[in-house]
């Protein structure tokens, strides 16, 4: 177990945007046989519904620019005192270099913070906090500015029902401060990657590379591009794209997860009952239910409200959680958990009890995004020096 | 659990307007898929403390099947 205890790092505001286009699950009924009936049947059992979604051109980073421009501006924060910017992403705009360096520019911090990025999926914001609590904790950084941000739906065939009804997007700005005060944090990070290949995208880095010397390579990778294969349960997938074996990503997330959340509840000191809201990662209902009871929660205490109103937003799902949950809720004790590729699972205690949290705001796209034709021209034109 | 209140509960489960018989062919039945299969998974975990993997559920034919993975949680 990687439990770990911080004193001094507060996690003082978190703002979380989603696109404005929403898609009801109930406007989709001709992927149902035009069936009510069956529909119901989906939103009863994972909770199907609602989610907001992004279009081509907008990337993860954008929707992280935003949250951050909405938390700068609401909370008042003064740029030139922000001395680190980590983003976590998985699917960053350009593989070198880092996109929070783009972000860095475009959100105009100064030259002494540093930037990097953090590669890591639906259990991002908890090990986001992790790593920048220990920043923050040893003192080396004062104010550090997290950022999620992921757009798991683009791309996606709609008439892909494993898939498509699932996925939101969303981005996330999280402000975490070094405090005189003791404000106590507590986390469990466990890495379990024999998993490493339940949830990959296997051609998406230099592991697969292209062979120019082989003189078909354009018409290979064409047929490769095009090339799709059919999983064990009927499912047809692209070989290119992602790949998820939904089982063992299951009986991960039933054995796994919940023990992982019991032991951050024991190494906290705490029990269920002392517990005001268990915040999940927005799997899908039944995930989220089987994996809060697992660990010993009533149902009341494990709201999936955000996936039924945004969709699994991946690592921005615990926030938008938060954000979610009635005024009257004491935050002073909130158990959250990601778990995700890797494969990982990631629990904390956290006190929110002071921390600004933003109601979920509508993104809205930066004045700097091209269109796809706009960037071809814009690179064009900047490598040929005009 | 008495088996007939079992047998309900299924019915609950796979969220189907069917009633469903004890020797009922699970494999024709349109609400059997892997939805269901997981939602089994939980209630088993939920109301039995018995955690089954969906390996366990591949060999299911009927819910007699089903009962004797519950042991003695479910009686005759």
């Amino acid at each position: 177990m990687a439990l770990s205890r911080f004193k001094h790092a507060k996690i003082s505001g978190v703002s979380v945007v989603v696109p404005e286009k929403e898609i009801n699950i109930y406007d989709e009924a001709e992927y149902y046989g035009n069936s009510v009936k069956k529909i119901d049947r989906m939103r009863k059992m994972v909770g199907f519904w609602k989610r907001r979604v992004a279009d081509n051109t907008t990337t993860p980073a954008d929707l992280a620019f935003n949250a951050a421009q909405n938390l700068i501006k609401e909370m008042n924060i003064d740029k030139s005192t922000v001395d680190a910017l980590v983003f976590v992403v998985q699917q960053p705009d350009v593989m070198n270099p880092a996109t929070a360096y783009f972000l860095h520019d475009k959100l105009g911090l100064s030259q002494n913070c540093i930037a990097t990025d953090i590669n890591q999926g639906c259990a991002g914001w908890i090990f986001g906090l992790h790593m920048v609590s220990q920043m923050v904790e040893s003192g080396a950084y004062k104010k550090v500015l997290l950022l999620n941000g992921d757009t798991p739906s683009v791309g996606i065939d709609p008439s892909n029902r494993n898939s498509a009804p699932i996925f939101g997007d969303g981005g996330c700005a999280t402000l975490v401060e070094y405090s005189e005060d003791e404000i106590d944090s507590f986390y469990n990070i466990e890495t379990v990657s024999s998993g490493f290949e339940a949830i990959v995208s296997p051609f998406s880095g230099t592991r697969f590379r292209m062979d120019w010397s082989n003189e078909n390579e354009f018409d290979f990778l064409k047929e490769l591009i095009c090339e799709t294969i059919v999983m064990p349960t009927g499912m047809r997938v692209p070989l290119m794209g992602g790949y998820m074996d939904g089982i063992a990503v299951f009986d991960f997330t039933i054995k796994v997860v919940p023990e992982n959340i019991k032991n951050v509840l024991k190494y906290a000191g705490v029990s269920q009952g002392d517990i005001n809201v268990l915040c999940l990662h927005q799997a899908n209902k039944q995930i989220i239910q089987s994996v809060g009871i697992g660990a010993g929660f009533e149902e009341e205490k494990i709201p999936y409200t955000a996936f039924e109103t945004y969709g699994n937003n991946t690592m921005c799902s615990i926030p938008t959680t938060i954000a979610c949950l009635d005024k009257e809720i004491k935050k002073d004790k909130l158990c959250c958990c990601g778990y995700g590729n890797g494969l990982i699972a990631a629990s904390a205690v956290l006190n929110l009890e002071n921390t600004y949290v933003s109601e979920v705001k509508t993104f809205v796209k930066p004045d700097y995004v091209r269109t796809r034709e706009g960037y071809i021209d814009y690179w064009r034109k900047k490598i040929k020096g005009e | 659990m008495k088996k007939d209140e079992f047998l309900v509960a299924l019915e609950d489960i796979l969220q189907t307007e069917d009633s469903i018989d004890v020797n009922q062919n699970l494999d024709e039945m349109e609400e059997w898929d892997s939805l269901s299969k997981m939602a089994v998974m939980a209630y088993y975990k939920k109301n039995f403390e018995i955690a089954i993997t969906l390996n366990d559920l591949k060999d299911i034919k009927t819910p007699v099947d089903l009962i004797k993975l519950a042991g003695e949680k479910i009686d005759d």
